[in-house]
């Protein structure tokens, strides 16, 4: 079949809707990208496999950056691989830039799209070849490395390395599951809540849990006072959105993207992964890192340049290996398998139309994600003003619907939502972090089993520092990461001396 | 209570309420119908193959059949819970094997469930190894077995992947008593995992498929991901089946050369252990009988128009309608053969 003849009208108009729906999917707390992909799935059976994945790939494209709304306007991520971008996102708006932050936000998904669109196209098979040396200990390593993240995103290093271990005990409840090489025994699960617990919590009910229907109960306790039920927060307040704050963002730019790319070819580490690690490294290397958590633009740019970079990467090892780099492409997967197309190291050389339809569709679907976005934000950026008596009952409804839906309808999972929300509104008040909480909770489980695989595998702890030179690199990356993380929290405490004396 | 909490107190219960199913009756059988399935991936064999049967069950019934990728765990739950046909599972042979190797959660589906018809094979259930391997054939596994080597077979325990590796251990036994001990598991998840211990050479052979796996065995000896079938667990009939083009570069003749009896891993001395991954339907087992019957007419009728044979084939899948009645005691002298193969090497 002939290239152009694919690109139809039609092809565009699928993946302008993909990408419109998918925004609609990520912006809706509970609805995720990989949903969407997953619930239009069986269209591809009669839309033909080129203009099936111009649809879904559009849904890909926009339900990653869907998440940046509620992340940013709300605090509550919208897709696991949002939390980063609530750091800073929801402190400027409730400066009232919550505007400015959605414009950073939409403008560096762009870029870190394009970028890894571009890796994607010009180096995939290389990629593929470099990522298949990342064995379970160099994977182990690269959790490790995001979990020392914790310490620099905490605000009391003691609380918050403890918050996170608290995560990661909570994440390993339940099954050591088969399918990840585990012997299925349960473990940590109290006898009658065996049935419930057989895979532990999902981790979107506890994520909008956590974040959102705590930051509601807090409010709630609050009640409305003498804000007559309107917001407190006023768009336009604070400092307008111009591209100067771009500037001097090069590095952080060119570096989150890559990271999220980076992160996206190696299957099983994830987006939230690639997020958090851009956002440490941005903080670590800033002039200025006091500024993160309280609305530092730079750090809206790492987490969604970073997350969106994870969309070109996850595709290589999809294309050049058969093998899907994160959760919506194992959904992506499904696309090729229904119409019968093997999807394998000689996926590109034998598909070079499909191939192509897919660099288009994703370039389009960028595009798209652009335009709508830049053009909707001053709507979007209005539900801020709806008063809260109206705006959190609906959030908490599309929540609890969001939280049974995501496992197919299991209604332990908004048992889930509920508990961690109590959780979170609790852990507010008696001062637990609840950042690194949730980075333990999301990592803890890849973390667990590259460890335990990689001393089956090896034998020996010596492994995890002698198997190879991006051990030892990855290594000097964790020790550089604690040494930053100590120093900020001594000069945070100097500072903190200096200003009490 | 502050207003705002009764306000949160309505949404959580109108949540509620669009969170309960509604359910449409048709004349047997629900006018909208969840087949969850035993697999998490849409990706894998059995999303597609439950595709097709659910696509074709669709027009024939003129219901809606939706698949959800549940996974395991999950799909039994949902079926234990739903009596009135809403929801029915599609599996294959693990449902029976995660029992008879005695994973947790795996219950006798014979005894538990309604099984029903078979509607097709997977035959690409493939054992490989590195394409410079040492070893070409499964000869030379059991051989350096024999002379003592230790061979790590990467596999996912409790099921279709480790049912190969039994009977390894098992023509071990019989052929050089001892060397099954030196024929060890590697515990492992995805084909993703699988293949990167063979990358890393963590793992002398993999459980794998001819799907998943066919385009790394054409790449060339020196790339570190080129792999080599040396078993193809398939019986010879049904390979023969498939479309000649077989997978990819691999024609179905090729295929051959490495199921029995070109490839041999006795089960008794006398006959070649084999392994057909079959897909089935699993029923509720206090669904009404009126509803299988349904589905048994709709299959039949089905698999008599002889389109969905085609699609199924040009999937790699092999058609094997069987009606429930035959399917269940067919699959159940099957569990009984490979409960012989288990307990045998449980018991070296």
């Amino acid at each position: 079949m002939d290239f152009l003849s694919i690109l139809t009208p039609f092809f565009f108009t699928l993946v302008a809707s993909g990408t419109v729906i998918g925004i609609i999917f990520g912006a809706i707390p509970g609805m995720t990208a990989t949903m969407a992909v997953a619930v239009c799935l069986p269209l591809t059976y009669s839309l033909g496999l080129e203009n099936g994945l111009a649809l879904l790939l559009g849904l890909y494209v926009g339900g990653i950056s869907g998440g940046l709304v509620p992340a940013i306007l709300l605090n509550i991520p919208g897709t696991p691989s949002s939390i980063a971008t609530t750091f800073d996102g929801y402190p400027m708006t409730q400066k009232g830039e919550g505007e400015r932050a959605l414009r950073i936000a939409v403008i560096s998904s762009f870029v870190g799209g394009i970028i890894s669109l571009a890796a994607l196209f010009f180096f995939a098979p290389a990629l593929a070849d470099f990522a298949i040396k990342f064995s379970y200990v160099e994977k182990f390593l690269i959790i490790f490395f995001a979990l020392t993240v914790m310490a620099a995103l905490s605000s009391n290093m003691l609380v918050g390395v403890f918050s996170g271990v608290l995560g990661i005990f909570l994440s390993l409840i339940g099954a050591y599951d088969i399918s990840r090489g585990g012997n299925g025994e349960l473990r940590l699960v109290p006898e009658f809540l065996e049935y419930y617990l057989e895979g532990g919590f999902s981790l979107l009910p506890v994520l909008i849990g956590i974040f959102g229907l705590s930051t509601i109960l807090i409010e709630a306790e609050s009640g409305m006072k003498d804000e007559k039920g309107l917001s407190s927060v006023k768009i336009g307040k604070g400092k307008r959105f111009d591209f100067s704050v771009f500037k001097g963002q090069f590095v952080n730019l060119i570096r989150s993207s890559g990271i999220g790319t980076f992160v996206g070819i190696l299957p099983g580490v994830g987006g939230s992964a690639a997020s958090i690690l851009a956002y440490s490294q941005q903080k670590n290397f800033s002039k200025n890192p006091e500024r993160f958590g309280k609305g530092e633009p730079s750090g809206i740019i790492a987490s969604e340049s970073a997350n969106n970079g994870l969309t070109g990467g996850a595709l290589v090892p999809l294309l050049s290996l058969g093998i899907p780099g994160d959760s919506t492409t194992a959904i992506l997967i499904g696309a090729f398998t229904l119409q019968g197309i093997q999807v394998g190291p000689l996926f590109i050389g034998n598909n070079p139309v499909t191939w192509d339809a897919m660099i288009v569709a994703m370039l389009a679907a960028n595009i798209v994600m652009l335009i709508v976005m830049i053009f909707a934000i001053r709507h979007i950026a209005k539900v801020v003003m709806i008063p809260k008596n109206i705006l959190f009952p609906i959030i908490l409804m599309m929540c609890v619907v969001g939280a049974y839906t995501i496992n197919y309808g299991v209604m332990f999972d908004v048992w889930t939502l509920l508990i961690f929300g109590l959780f979170g509104y609790f852990a507010h008040k008696i001062g637990l972090e609840i950042a690194p909480f949730i980075i333990g909770f999301i990592l803890g489980p890849s973390a667990e089993i590259y460890f335990v695989k990689s001393i089956e595998s090896f034998g020996t702890l010596s492994i995890f520092f002698t198997k190879s030179w991006i051990a030892v690199l990855l290594w000097i990356l964790i020790a550089l990461s604690v040494w930053f993380s100590v120093a900020i929290s001594r000069k945070k405490k100097r500072d903190l001396t200096a200003s009490g004396n | 209570m502050t207003g705002l909490f009764k306000t949160l107190a309505t949404a959580v219960g109108l949540a509620a309420m669009v969170a309960t199913p509604i359910i449409a009756t048709a004349a047997d059988l629900p006018s909208n119908v969840r087949l969850v399935i035993g697999s998490k991936s849409t990706g894998g064999d059995t999303y597609q193959n439950s595709a097709i049967i659910a696509e074709a069950l669709s027009k024939k019934l003129d219901i809606n059949v939706k698949v959800d990728a549940v996974g395991v765990s999950e799909a039994f739950k949902a079926l234990d819970r739903d009596s009135r046909g809403t929801t029915l599972m599609m599996f294959h042979d693990g449902a029976y094997m995660g029992n008879l190797y005695g994973v947790r959660g795996y219950d006798d589906i014979f005894e538990k469930y309604n099984v029903g018809a078979t509607v097709s094979i997977n035959p690409g259930n493939a054992y490989l190894v590195a394409k410079d391997s040492p070893f070409r054939s499964m000869e030379d596994v059991f051989a350096a077995a024999a002379a003592g080597q230790r061979i790590r077979v990467a596999i996912q325990a409790g099921g279709v992947s480790e049912i190969g590796l039994s009977a390894m251990k098992n023509a071990a036994k019989i052929m050089y008593p001892g060397a099954e001990e030196n024929i060890v598991a590697v515990n492992t998840g995805s084909q993703a995992d699988k293949n990167q211990l063979l990358f890393d050479r963590q793992a002398d052979v993999i459980n794998g498929s001819v799907q998943a796996n066919e385009q790394f065995t054409q790449l060339p000896q020196d790339d570190q991901k080129a792999m080599r079938f040396i078993w193809v667990t398939a019986r010879e009939k049904t390979i023969k089946q498939a479309n000649p083009e077989g997978m990819g570069n691999t024609t179905s003749e090729e295929l051959l050369g490495y199921t029995t009896p070109n490839v041999s891993v006795t089960m008794d001395g006398t006959n070649d252990f084999t392994f057909d991954k079959e897909f089935f339907f699993l029923f509720n087992k206090d669904m009404d009988p009126a509803i299988i019957e349904t589905i048994d007419n709709a299959l039949t009728e089905i698999y008599a128009e002889g389109k969905i044979q085609e699609t199924q084939k040009n999937s790699f899948f092999i058609p094997n309608f069987l009606p429930s009645k035959e399917a269940s005691a067919y699959l159940k002298d099957k569990s009984e053969t490979i409960r012989k193969i288990i307990s045998s090497i449980s018991t070296q």
